[in-house]
């Protein structure tokens, strides 16, 4: 009998990626990595360097050197900066995460920031109370008005058997319609054509603050999103609240049998994951922006979908995933305008990313056969040695 | 002041409702789609290239292009709409991921190629392709009959092709073999499978549909919206389909009558505030209507909401 080889390139990637330990790991590392070098692919068929315009994205945010900085402005400006855009992505991603956690699906996550950004605008905002109580009644207020707008949708579906997907498109056109009508009667800035900017002392961010000699916009929103995302992976894991989640996630039925009740239950899910897309609108309208553009939802709350699923839907790998996905979006601009290339394709190397991860089970399931063949083929190889 | 809002009523609800068909019938073949904004962007898309290029050797009196983008922008519908297919259905995708996921690209490519295209074409950087504007038919007669007459007047020709795209899609979903293979495969498709058939040809052919229509759909808004393709063609009208045909209970004439709905309380609203002479800041107030009208009825209606049963369950043959 000839002796069966197994092929030298499926064996690395067996080797790679074959330990279902690590699989959470390795598997979107890989799908990231394939993303990359097919953006890569694009950006030479463009006719430019993809190292380059790789590196481009990095400085933008602050995290590879520039060859120049203007007067007052360090790497560490742009990665302020950079800290601030990826605040609201992460409050925005756990929002959706909890909420897919009990089996709920917050596609809401973009109106609820809207409410929570324009209601704290209006109460603080244009306020004259002094930044150490504004500061704090913003983030309440913030995340309160988000957690009622969640909380409402689950107890629409709750009561009347509302699927959320519906209810929470419909209050998107709502909460977006309503918050322009107030901004375009009471609130616009005439010049700018947005709601007039909220004052230094509620805005999240300090802007400006000098620091040995480099001027810098130092977020604060950052610090409380990592406790957040800290505090959540606490809970999912380790209480039994997180495990009442999961319970509710898995199997309605079951965990209404086990004595949960699982429609208040939803609701308390739906206000916490609104309460969390609150905290996003105030990091994202009084935070990275000061002011709110009429009429238009921010794309953070839909992107937040694919975030978080590409982190698993899991605190930690959310925290990765946003960040990754924050890089491109902040570091485009810079890209851009030093390589020439159009900012759009960023977005176009996002979307490769996303979707490549999205066939996660698909590279776990081929991974799987491989190995299994190869285990076989070794096998038969042993035996017809001992013969 | 009827007339109006039956005219602008009707133009909006019927792209909604052809593309809520496509949903209807991909999701009653058991594939979540949430895509279907990207697909009506990414299939406008293609229709808009396809009638940029004609109108620059046609010249803007030719009627052909408009005619042409709305095939091609099928076309286009359906070939992007494989994407989604593969994933769910190949490559075992979360399928609300996929969706999710190809509404993003859809964005990034479609704002990307629209800027590499014209500046390649017409040297000049801009973000848009201009389509000229569409073609109006008033049916003499009939609409001279006080407010039914208004049905036959100022009609854009896509609103005759939806017609009859609808009727067919009707059709083939309640009245043929495939369509009740296709409904089977939402609700159990252990058991078509048992029965010889293949699951994920079916639904692979579902998702296709729901390409073309939303391609249709998109290409329709950007005639009669903008006159222009450009990415303000993603105003979440795909995501409003999609709560039409929640709201439908995925059949297709309750859709119908929830994207009518849509339409004319849309119209109705903007008319209000015309008539009413309030300032154009107030039509932002009235355009809730639809939607808190939505909320209202579903209070009424979704006790006997059931979405079909194996939606969004990747099929393994293992399982049965």
């Amino acid at each position: 009998m000839k002796k069966r080889k197994v092929n030298p390139v499926t064996k690395l990637f067996v080797k790679l990626l074959g330990n279902e330990k690590y699989q959470a790991i390795t598997i979107p590392v890989f799908a990231i990595l394939i993303s990359l070098i097919v953006g890569a692919a694009v950006i030479a068929a463009l006719g430019k360097d993809p190292v380059s315009a790789y590196t481009n994205l990095l400085q933008g945010c602050g995290l590879w050197p520039k060859p120049k900085y203007a007067g007052g402005k360090s790497m560490a400006t742009d990665f302020f900066s950079f800290l601030n855009y990826w605040t609201p992505m992460i409050f925005a991603s756990l929002a959706v995460a909890v909420a897919l956690k009990a089996g709920l699906f917050n596609i809401g996550v973009s109106g609820q920031m809207l409410a929570a950004g324009f209601v704290s605008t209006v109460l603080i905002g244009y306020s004259s109370l002094a930044a150490p109580i504004a500061k704090p009644l913003v983030v309440i207020i913030a995340a309160l008005v988000g957690g009622l707008v969640g909380a409402f949708m689950g107890w629409l579906k709750y009561k009347f058997n509302i699927n959320e997907v519906v209810s929470s498109i419909m209050l998107n056109y709502i909460v977006q319609y309503v918050v322009a009508f107030f901004i375009n009667t009471k609130f616009v800035d005439p010049v700018s054509r947005q709601s007039k900017n909220v004052s230094d002392a509620a805005r999240l961010t300090l802007m400006g603050t000098e620091i040995g000699g480099f001027k810098y916009d130092i977020p604060l929103g950052i610090v409380l999103a990592i406790v957040v995302a800290l505090v959540i992976k606490f809970v999912l894991d380790k209480t039994t609240f997180g495990y009442e989640i999961a319970t509710v996630g898995l199997n309605r039925k079951a965990a209404q049998y086990a004595g949960i009740n699982v429609g208040r239950k939803m609701i308390l899910y739906m206000l916490i994951s609104g309460g969390l897309a609150g905290l996003a609108g105030a990091t994202y309208y009084l935070g990275y922006f000061s002011s709110i553009q009429p009429k238009v939802l921010s794309a953070t709350g839909f992107d937040a979908i694919a975030v978080s699923l590409l982190g698993n839907s899991h605190p930690l790998g959310i925290l990765l995933s946003s960040f990754l996905i924050s890089i491109m979006g902040k570091g485009k601009t810079y890209m851009s305008s030093s390589a020439g290339l159009d900012a759009e394709i960023a977005s176009v190397i996002t979307g490769l990313i996303l979707l490549f991860s999205a066939c996660g089970a698909f590279i776990r399931y081929k991974v799987k056969r491989a190995k299994d063949n190869m285990a076989e083929i070794e096998k038969a190889n042993k035996a017809e040695v001992n013969e | 002041m009827v007339d109006k809002i039956i005219i602008d009523g009707m133009s909006f609800a019927l792209p909604l409702f052809v593309m809520a068909i496509g949903g209807i019938y991909s999701e009653r073949s058991g594939i979540t789609n949430l895509a279907l904004e990207g697909l009506q962007g990414a299939g406008a898309f293609v229709g808009a290239l396809v009638a940029f290029f004609m109108m620059r050797s046609l010249g803007a009196d030719s009627q052909l292009p408009y005619y042409a983008a709305m095939l091609f922008s099928m076309i286009g519908g359906m070939c992007y709409a494989m994407l989604h297919a593969l994933l769910c259905i190949k490559f075992k995708a979360d399928q609300v991921i996929s969706g999710v996921v190809i509404n993003i690209l859809a964005m990034a490519l479609t704002e990307f190629l629209t800027k590499v295209v014209n500046r390649v074409v017409i040297g000049k950087p801009s973000n848009k392709f201009d389509l000229g504007v569409s073609q109006r038919w008033t049916v003499p007669g009939i609409s001279e009959i006080p407010v039914i007459g208004a049905f036959f007047k100022n009609v854009y020709p896509f609103e005759l092709i939806i017609a009859v795209v609808a009727l067919i899609a009707w059709y083939v979903l309640y009245r043929t073999k495939f369509g009740l293979h296709l409904r089977a495969c939402g609700d159990n498709p252990h058991a078509v499978d048992a029965a010889g058939i293949d699951v994920a040809k079916i639904r692979f052919i579902a998702v296709m549909v729901s390409g073309a229509l939303s391609g249709l759909a998109g290409m329709c808004f950007a005639y009669s919206i903008s006159a222009n393709y450009s990415s303000g063609i993603y105003l979440g009208y795909g995501y409003l389909s999609i709560a039409a045909l929640i709201f439908g209970n995925w059949k297709i004439i309750p859709t119908l009558a929830a994207c009518l709905l849509f339409g004319f309380a849309n119209s109705g609203g903007h008319q209000l505030v015309l008539a009413a002479g309030l300032p154009s800041s107030y039509s932002d107030l009235i355009m809730i209507l639809p939607y808190v009208l939505t909320l209202l009825l579903l209070v009424f209606f979704s006790k006997h909401n059931d979405a079909p049963r194996a939606l969004g369950e990747i099929y393994d043959k293992g399982k049965r």
